[in-house]
């Protein structure tokens, strides 16, 4: 089994190999034969990475020891579901993983985009394979789980604990690496754009496009990061700017930044250099966050332990980045903006401005996930930057994020009169004091929450005005309601859906405040009987139980939730001991309604029967959750083609096939 | 070539990329303490109460210095294990907890509702942090009757092991 998977990671290592100079070729002499054999190569390193994932899973399924990496993870105890996706829940595995995503990312660009593009698809492709070169080469050498081991050990120690305790964990990985390394796809389009000299309107739809669904599944990933962190680790939040949490949201923020950046060029031809330089920057962020979080340089909960790997990460880090800056310096002349009729206004502007912060808020917290790196450097000191430092520094430009989603769109595009300016900014002010009213009566009279409250409540109308404007101008012309609703979806789904991803981000942002600004807690040792307060919530300790399951002892108390005399529900928060590891493991028991959740976590039970309870009540958790999902949801529907587009372009695919 | 995206991307690529490869090979976690053997960093600070507190006037007892923050996860496990010690230890020793990059507000809820142990003194400039070398909450000096550091740690920590150090020193 070792063997097969050494060679089917061999196998991609040599299609790269030879693959990447054939593409590179291809694209310099526009090669249409060359352009065939890239295409072929890139789908043979796409199989190559499939087979040696699935040699893998084989290797799991049948606890063949002999394999190293199902010897490091591997254990007869444990689940069959969790067997399978302990793939990604050690180093080894999680590069071999990668190579997969890699992989099956090319194959679906090669695929996606059969027809048109040949001028940028061979240099697309080329940097793709160059990048596979990377990954195949970590995977054949330094990270390779395919090691023979000998003698052949019985058994194995199981995967990580913490993969096994919530189905989240098993989920939240795939989606962060799918948006980790699809940020290959339009940094690989936007080289071929440099290589080329050109960035047009034809070449920017599919980049904006392969952009869209990267972010899309980095969103996913680091909300499942948040949710799972909050359902498992039982302290009660969802993000704490641990340098791997910061790693994700770093590309995020770019990621976002070169969307709008692609949408104003789409509309006024501007901005060309800034999309591709924030499309790089993007990737070069996702490799930085993945060396950062691989190679143990940063203290965080989540990184890997040191290993071999670091300094071959630092050195294809090294090599992007000088490549890119060259590259930069050497193309970005070519890429001249149409020039723009009139100056930077209304739209344009607030696009602009929109940017700005996101950069800003990206460079902040670089700086403070890598200045304990520089401080060690530069005068030897260990420091820390804690959270007051990244919550300090962001949430002014949250607050800014939130005004630019209610100003932006509310702007028309183009020179404006100041009195359509006026019109356009004034109309939705009452929904915004409305919004900031509404804060202080349900929270209280904060001046943030306030803030919060009236910036959140204009966005909003903007964003239910301007995303329902189709759909409204259709019933006017005579069609029913919810006929005109469908035809605007179908017709704007990219309009529909990016002001949906603006819902979401707002009501993200919103349920954000809300839950970090008010939390109440509680907490005390209590014997069977006796009870604890929060909030209006009577919380009844029943007993605590003990269960012995085949590769843990769980440790669980009972506690009615009673309010007004009413029982609501039991929870069992619980306490987990794995028979591999030496530190218990907290899962706490939270009861989510649309208002607040109650998280209850269990410290320990002591020899007489008492048990250490700790309670919290959040409000709006749940929220931000549906919040990021409605932004997926528009994400999804900005990545479909409108139905009229859809039908003209059929209908010039068949009359080009008309002789 | 256009010189001035040269110029700048060197200007962050070079420096980045020689931060990285020079953190290599450093756990950030092993952090060796200067003071171990060494005299404490006398302090004189006040607790939530507004009561000044010096450390010199604490000699002839082992003392625990404790920093921490409500934001601090491990802080907030360790919690109950330092309750624990500082009443099995009442009299005999004493503990300190210093507030690290924190708010007084969020401290002061933050032991009302869990309740304190020891002392806890607020370090406004981080001064106190600065002079113990604090790299990250938390982390624990351990002082000998004498003033003397003897042993520091970081991460949170468990009641047999504080109580382990400290019936050393007793």
């Amino acid at each position: 089994m070792a063997t097969l998977g050494q060679l089917c990671v061999l196998a991609g290592l040599l299609i790269c190999a030879v693959g990447t100079p054939i593409a590179f070729a291809a694209g310099a002499s526009r090669s249409a034969r060359g352009l065939v054999w890239s295409r072929r190569l890139a789908l043979a390193f796409a199989g190559a990475m499939l087979a040696a994932n699935l040699v893998m899973e084989y290797a799991l399924i049948t606890h063949d020891f002999s394999v190293s990496y199902v010897a490091q993870v591997g254990s007869l105890a444990t689940p069959w579901h969790i067997t399978v996706v302990s793939l990604w829940s050690s180093l080894e595995g999680s590069i071999l993983f990668w190579g997969l995503v890699l992989g099956g990312f090319t194959a679906a660009l090669v695929l996606l985009q059969r027809r048109g593009h040949e001028d940028y698809l061979a240099y697309t492709i080329g940097t793709l394979l160059a990048t596979g070169l990377f990954f195949s080469f970590l995977i054949a050498g330094p990270a390779n789980p395919f090691q023979a081991i000998s003698p052949v050990p019985t058994d194995g120690p199981g995967p990580n604990p913490l993969l096994q305790n919530h189905i989240l964990m098993i989920i939240h990985p795939p989606m962060l690496y799918l948006g980790y390394v699809g940020m290959s796809v339009p940094f690989a389009m936007a080289v071929a754009a440099l290589l080329r000299g050109q960035l047009g309107a034809t070449w920017l739809k599919p980049l904006r496009n392969w952009l869209m669904v990267p972010i899309g599944f980095l969103t996913l990933g680091i909300m499942l990061g948040g949710w799972w962190s909050y359902e498992v680790l039982g302290w009660g939040g969802y993000w704490a700017w641990d340098p791997v949490e910061n790693a994700s949201f770093l590309p995020w923020l770019t990621g976002i930044a070169a969307l709008h950046s692609a949408v104003v060029q789409q509309r006024r031809g501007t901005l060309k250099a800034w999309t591709v330089i924030l499309i790089m920057v993007t990737f070069l962020l996702t490799i930085l966050g993945t060396f950062l979080t691989r190679s143990g340089v940063v203290n965080s909960v989540h990184s890997f332990t040191q290993s071999p790997i670091g300094p071959l990460f630092l050195s294809f880090l090294g090599i992007t980045l000088i490549g890119v800056v060259v590259l930069l310096a050497m193309r970005i002349d070519t890429l001249v903006s149409e020039p723009a009729e009139d100056a930077i206004v209304a739209r344009e502007g607030a696009f602009l401005i929109n940017n700005l912060l996101l950069v800003t808020l990206t460079f902040t917290v670089l700086i403070g996930t890598l200045f304990p790196i520089i401080a060690e450097a530069v005068r030897g000191v260990k420091v820390s930057v804690g959270e007051p430092y990244f919550n300090r520094m962001a949430v002014p430009v949250f607050f800014g994020l939130l005004l630019m989603m209610g100003i932006g769109p509310a702007l028309p595009w183009g020179r404006a009169s100041r009195e359509e300016l006026r019109r356009a900014l004034l109309r939705p002010l009452p929904a915004a004091l409305a919004g900031g009213v509404l804060a202080a009566f349900v929270f209280s009279f904060d001046w943030q929450i306030l803030l919060t409250g009236a910036l959140a409540g204009y966005a909003l109308w903007v964003t239910l005005d301007q995303g329902i404007r189709p759909a409204r101008a259709r019933a006017r012309g005579g069609e029913s309601v919810p006929r005109a609703l469908g035809s605007s979806l179908t017709r704007s789904p990219r309009r529909t859906g990016a002001y949906l991803v603006h819902l979401g981000v707002i009501v993200t942002f919103a349920a954000i405040a809300a839950s970090s600004a008010f939390q109440t807690a509680s907490e005390g040792t209590l014997a069977p009987g006796e009870e604890l307060l929060v909030g209006d919530y009577r919380l009844v300790f029943e007993g605590a139980e003990h269960e012995r399951q085949p590769h843990r002892e769980v440790e669980k108390a009972v506690v009615r939730v009673e309010r007004g005399g009413r029982q609501l529900a039991i929870l069992e928060p619980s306490l987990n001991q794995y028979d591999t590891q030496r530190e218990p493991i907290m899962t706490p028991a939270v009861r989510t309604s649309l208002g607040h959740d109650l998280y209850l976590t269990l410290g320990g039970v002591g020899d007489d029967g008492r048990a250490g309870l700790r309670a919290i009540l959040t409000p709006a958790v749940v929220w931000i959750w549906i919040g990021v999902l409605v932004m997926v949801a528009g994400t999804a529907l900005c990545l479909i083609e409108p139905r009229t587009a859809r039908s003209r372009a059929a209908a010039t695919a068949a009359e080009a096939a008309t002789p | 070539m256009n010189r001035r995206v040269l110029l700048v991307g060197s200007l962050i690529v070079v420096p980045l990329l020689v931060f990285l490869a020079l953190s290599f090979g450093k756990d950030p976690r092993a952090i060796e303490s200067p003071l171990i053997d060494a005299p404490a960093p006398g302090f004189a600070l006040f607790d939530l109460d507004g009561q000044p507190v010096d450390l010199a006037e604490l000699r002839g007892q082992p003392v625990m210095i404790n920093f921490w923050a409500t934001w601090c996860q491990p802080c907030i496990v360790e919690h109950p294990a330092l309750q624990a010690a500082a009443r099995r230890y009442e009299g005999r020793a004493h503990f300190i907890g210093i507030v690290y990059q924190d708010d007084a507000a969020l401290i002061r809820s933050f032991i009302a509702s869990r309740g304190g142990w020891g002392r806890t003194l607020l370090d406004p400039d981080g001064e106190t942090a600065i002079a113990f070398g604090v790299y990250g909450a938390p982390e624990t000096f351990f002082i000998d009757a004498d003033g003397t550091v003897v042993r520091k740690v970081t991460g949170a920590m468990g009641i047999d092991f504080v109580s382990g150090i400290i019936e050393g020193l007793l």
